[in-house]
């Protein structure tokens, strides 16, 4: 993996990746729970299925919706995508130009999930302003947790670029973790479900209404734009994993260009597999937690978040 | 090893006391605060091996053994036994809500860090941030107790204070007498099957948990 | 000689208390229990004759000096008086139903396992055996103030052993500091043993020290019933069998009162006195307050004594507070004194509300017409609780307020006389009430038993002598003790 700077093309390749990966990994973790259930499950590669039938299909909208309502999942993609370019896959070190920090990463990550909440709203359902007023009461929970590990990875490295953290993490691995690292990970851990919408905070399996949060807010899409919504959602999740390997998991050793990049983007891919198994495990071992005791689980990491961060500074 | 890496060794775990203690308050069900308390235990363990090896105290090793069979094995699965006996309801409504109680532990951390980075020469006769999180768990575990109503949490509150207890005593240098510490974990193992048999007998007499008895009053 | 005798004290109440397990005769086991006792004091008398005359003396992990041997003395005495007295109550709680006969034998073993564990609370020198020796205290009584075996007695004593147990392993803690202070200066493998740590006491670092006294403070502070931890000390006291609360109000709290003494000298020899003296006058104010209002508004009886406790317990702590060669003799002095006069008063009461079948304070009226006697010692024994002259509670609270204006702690001693005029007041009109006027109808009308008014006596007799004149080999030995504490 190369450390240093990283030019404009390979941070384009990158987020192309992701974008490109993200379905990829949800599939993953929808097979790996069919297996713990003992069935077959659909085959790895059924979201990429999933979203060319949805491009291929009509819109249908609702008479009340605005007319904002069509930008909606172009705007959330867009969103969603950008923070996805944020993300050092095989690269660690700053990029060749200001592109943006972690702050960054999650300020689009929130204006995604905002627009998101506010095209439920906009269509004037009912299950729309259930699920966006659900969602809602978690964000505050969940994005100053974020930050607060942001933080505290980067006091140590004196800066909040991602890439610049993920050199500084280095090559080696448990070892080198200061003791905070640890509470951060544990947070970042009791997180992700919340991030990525996954059991124990949200089933995204489901289609009930009282028990939607993130698929509330997609009923009234349709079309090419539940496409971008669902694409959008995958490239969330993949992002995120990708966030905690840059902050946590070790870069992998540095090596020449062509086989730098592979080895990098091979760690990489490794490293998402890692999480993508921990997050198909919790899906398999518990139940959905009720609406209000979800505060009650997130801050556990919130306050996993807030000692690392008392830790680091103390 | 040299003694940075003892101390990163002891901070880690430290920092991981610390989780378990947090997953203590905000357990919902005795179950799941037992077994974190079981963990605890572990780790005390764990650290006392690695503080052995770091010291060459031979007593660290046997104090470290009897940890791990004890407290993290034998008193756990006594408690169990109890719970199981006793088809407590699973689950158990703290005093103050979850979040009050965790926002408490949060302060008390970092009173306890502000109080030791106070000391200045602690460092040298206690490895490591043991004396804080020593003291953070210690006053946590009193938390627990306070804002439990059942008796099994009570004690495993109890546990956990003197986890934190053996903690600290585990990393000042040189570590503290062999006789003196077994003495302890003894009257530990004593007082929990007084406190065992108590609870079973007041569940069989009077069909209550014996921590929600609030008769004697004034 | 006065090294064996160090390791044999402690022995004796241990062999006994396995020796009560051979046998279920109530005749034997009391006259094993009293012989028992009778042998302790003796033994104590000779090794206090033996310190007077050649000084502290040590051996392993244990040690006497002149402070442990106030504590000691007070310690045997009691629980002969208490044997003494168990003979009678025994026979009556039998008959009513309240102690089963074949239950006996554990009862008595736990008692003497019980001395035997503060027995070796006072010898220690080792102060991480101190904690051990005072959690086996807690885990005996706590079986102890269960006793009974009904509803009340168990939530006793489930709040006790809880609430004590988290209180002595904040002392723990506190002991890990000192040590950890210890091991810093001497380098190497530290010491627990308080007199070499007391030789290097000055150059111990202030801040470890200053933080183990706070947690020592609040730990065996627990242990003793200072407020704010003394909520389970009512329910103990009260629940127990009335010798047990005799016990335990008359001595067990005044040996976690020593423990705390043991590390005031250390914090202030570390710190110097006046924050070691700082925290004790706190806690003593607290408890002398917070426990007034309770002993005021009190219906049990015995409850009102326990409250009672929680406030003397704050008196020692002030005279320690207080400081200096006075306000120090005083507070020892005082210990002696109230767990004499305690042990009495639990002992009165408990003949009286054997007699009329209730605790409570009302339905007790007109004793002195079916009890004379015994309605003399509660009468005697109230007057003093009291801080009537010229009985001994009168004697030491007036020392501890001399040590007070000495030290020109003005506010403390406003509050201090004024809780005491309120006590004096409440006290005397609950006593006067339970002891004239119309015997109530529920009376039991039995003669009153020998051996309980034997065991009384012997306390109301130590109670005057004490208030009224104050022996030399027993001052000779209170200053010298003094001293221990201010060095």
């Amino acid at each position: 993996m190369m450390t240093g700077e990283s030019p404009l093309g390979l941070v384009l390749l990158e987020m192309a990746l992701l974008v490109l990966l993200g379905p990829l990994v949800t599939g993953i973790i929808q097979k790996l729970k069919a297996r713990l259930q003992c069935r077959q499950g659909a085959g790895v590669l059924q979201p990429y299925r999933d979203l060319a039938k949805l491009f291929r299909k009509g819109t249908v909208q609702a008479d009340t919706a605005s007319g904002f309502f069509w930008w909606i999942p172009v705007l959330v993609l867009a969103a969603t995508v950008a923070a996805g370019a944020l993300v050092p896959v095989v690269r660690a070190g700053p990029s060749a130009f200001p592109l943006g920090d972690a702050l960054m990463l999650l300020g689009l990550l929130a204006l995604a999930r905002f627009l998101t909440a506010v095209g439920a709203l906009d269509a004037g359902g009912a299950f729309g302003g259930m699920g966006a007023s659900r969602e809602m009461t978690i964000a505050p929970l969940v994005e100053p947790v974020l930050m607060m590990v942001v933080f505290s990875t980067a006091v140590a490295a004196g800066t909040t670029e991602l890439g610049a953290l993920a050199a500084q993490r280095g090559t080696s691995w448990i070892l080198d973790w200061h003791a905070a690292d640890f509470l951060g990970f544990a947070a970042m851990l009791v997180l992700l479900p919340s991030e990525t919408g996954r059991i124990p905070v949200d089933n995204p399996d489901t289609h009930l209404e009282l028990t939607m949060l993130h698929e509330g807010m997609l009923l009234e899409h349709s079309g090419p734009g539940l496409g971008c919504m669902a694409l959008a959602s995958h490239t969330r999740q993949i992002v995120t994993l990708g966030l905690v390997s840059a902050l946590f998991f070790p870069v992998a050793a540095d090596g020449a260009d062509a086989t730098g990049l592979l080895l990098g983007a091979g760690a990489f891919a490794a490293k998402i597999l890692v999480l993508a198994t921990y997050l198909a495990l919790v899906e398999s071992s518990y139940a959905k937690l009720r609406l209000f005791r979800v505060p009650q689980y997130l801050a556990i990491g919130f306050v996993c978040a807030l000692t690392a961060l008392a830790l680091r500074i103390l | 090893m040299s003694a940075e890496s003892v101390y990163t060794i002891v901070d880690d775990l430290g920092a991981l006391l610390l989780f378990t203690m947090i997953l203590i308050l905000a357990a919902g069900q005795i179950y799941r605060a037992i077994y974190a308390v079981a963990a605890q235990s572990l780790l005390i363990a764990i650290a006392g091996g690695v503080l052995a090896t770091a010291t060459g105290n031979v007593d660290l090793w046997v104090i470290a053994g009897v940890t791990l069979g004890v407290k993290a094995m034998v008193l756990p699965w006594v408690l169990l036994w109890v719970v199981r006996r006793m088809n407590v309801r699973r689950e158990v409504e703290p005093v103050i809500p979850v979040a009050a109680t965790l926002t408490l532990a949060v302060m008390v951390v970092v009173m306890s860090f502000h109080v030791s980075a106070s000391l200045g020469s602690v460092r040298h006769a206690i490895t490591g941030n043991a004396l804080p999180v020593g003291i953070a768990l210690t006053l946590l575990g009193v938390l627990v107790m306070a804002t439990r109503k059942t008796a099994l949490h009570q004690m495993v509150g109890l546990f956990a204070s003197e986890n934190g207890i053996f903690f600290t005593a585990m990393a000042v240098t040189q570590g503290m007498p062999l006789i003196i510490e077994i003495g302890v974990i003894l009257d530990v193992i004593l007082a929990v099957l007084v406190m065992a048999i108590m609870v079973l007998r007041v569940r069989s007499t009077v069909d209550a948990d014996i921590a929600s008895l609030d008769r004697l009053r004034g | 000689m006065a090294e064996t005798l160090l390791w044999v004290l402690p022995l004796v109440p241990t062999v006994t208390a396995l020796a009560m397990l051979t046998t279920g005769d109530r005749r034997i086991l009391s006259a094993i229990d009293v012989g028992s006792s009778a042998v302790l004091v003796a033994l104590t008398l000779l090794l206090a004759r033996e310190v007077e005359a050649g000084g502290p003396r040590s051996l392993g992990v244990f040690r006497v000096d002149d402070l442990g041997l106030v504590f000691l003395l007070l310690l045997v005495v009691l629980t002969l008086a208490v044997s003494i007295y168990t003979v009678g109550w025994l026979r009556q709680a039998v008959a009513v139903g309240n102690m089963k006969a074949e239950s006996l034998r554990s009862y008595f073993a736990l008692v003497h396992a019980f001395v035997a564990t503060m027995v070796v609370t006072v010898l220690a020198d080792n102060l991480g055996v101190l904690w051990i020796a005072m959690e086996g205290t807690t885990i005996t009584s706590a079986v102890l103030v269960g006793y009974h075996g009904h509803r009340h007695g168990l939530e006793a004593a489930w709040k006790y052993i809880i609430v004590t147990t988290i209180g002595i392993s904040f002392g723990l803690f506190g002991t890990v500091l000192v040590y950890a202070a210890a091991a810093d200066v001497m380098g190497g493998a530290g010491t627990m043993s308080w007199s070499a740590i007391m030789e290097v006491a000055p150059t111990l670092d202030p801040g470890i020290v200053r933080i183990g006294f706070i947690f020592v403070m609040i730990g065996y502070g627990t242990k003793a019933g200072l407020a704010p931890m003394h909520l389970w000390l009512p329910d103990a006291h009260s629940q127990a069998p009335t010798p047990v609360s005799a016990l335990l109000s008359g001595v067990l709290i005044k040996c976690a009162l020593l423990a705390i003494i043991r590390f005031q000298t250390i914090a202030a020899a570390a710190c110097g006195p006046a924050f070691a003296e700082e925290v004790l006058l706190v806690f003593g104010l607290i408890s002398v307050v917070v426990a007034t209002p309770f002993i005021l508004a009190q219906r049990d009886l015995k409850r009102l004594l326990g409250y009672h406790s929680v406030e003397h317990v704050g008196i020692v702590a002030l005279g320690l507070g207080f400081g200096g060669a006075v306000g120090t003799y005083g507070a020892l002095l005082h210990v002696v004194n109230h767990g004499v006069t305690k042990a009495l008063a639990f002992f009165a009461a408990g003949t009286a509300i054997a007699r009329y079948g209730s605790r409570d304070m009302r339905a007790i009226r007109g004793l002195f017409a079916v009890a004379p006697i015994g309605a003399t010692f509660l009468m005697l024994a109230a007057l003093s609780l009291a801080g009537v002259p010229p009985f001994s509670i009168f004697v030491s609270e007036l020392l501890v307020l001399r040590g007070g204006i000495g030290h020109a702690h003005w506010v403390a001693i406003a509050i201090f006389l004024v809780m005491v005029v309120v006590i004096f007041a409440g006290l005397l009109h609950h006593a006067g009430a339970m002891a004239f006027g119309e015997p109530a109808a529920a009376a039991g009308r039995e003669p009153e038993a020998w051996s309980p008014l034997l065991a009384m006596m012997l306390l109301a007799a130590i109670m005057v002598l004490l208030g009224l004149t104050i022996p030399a080999s027993v001052d000779g030995l209170l200053r010298r003790a003094t001293e221990v504490v201010i060095g």
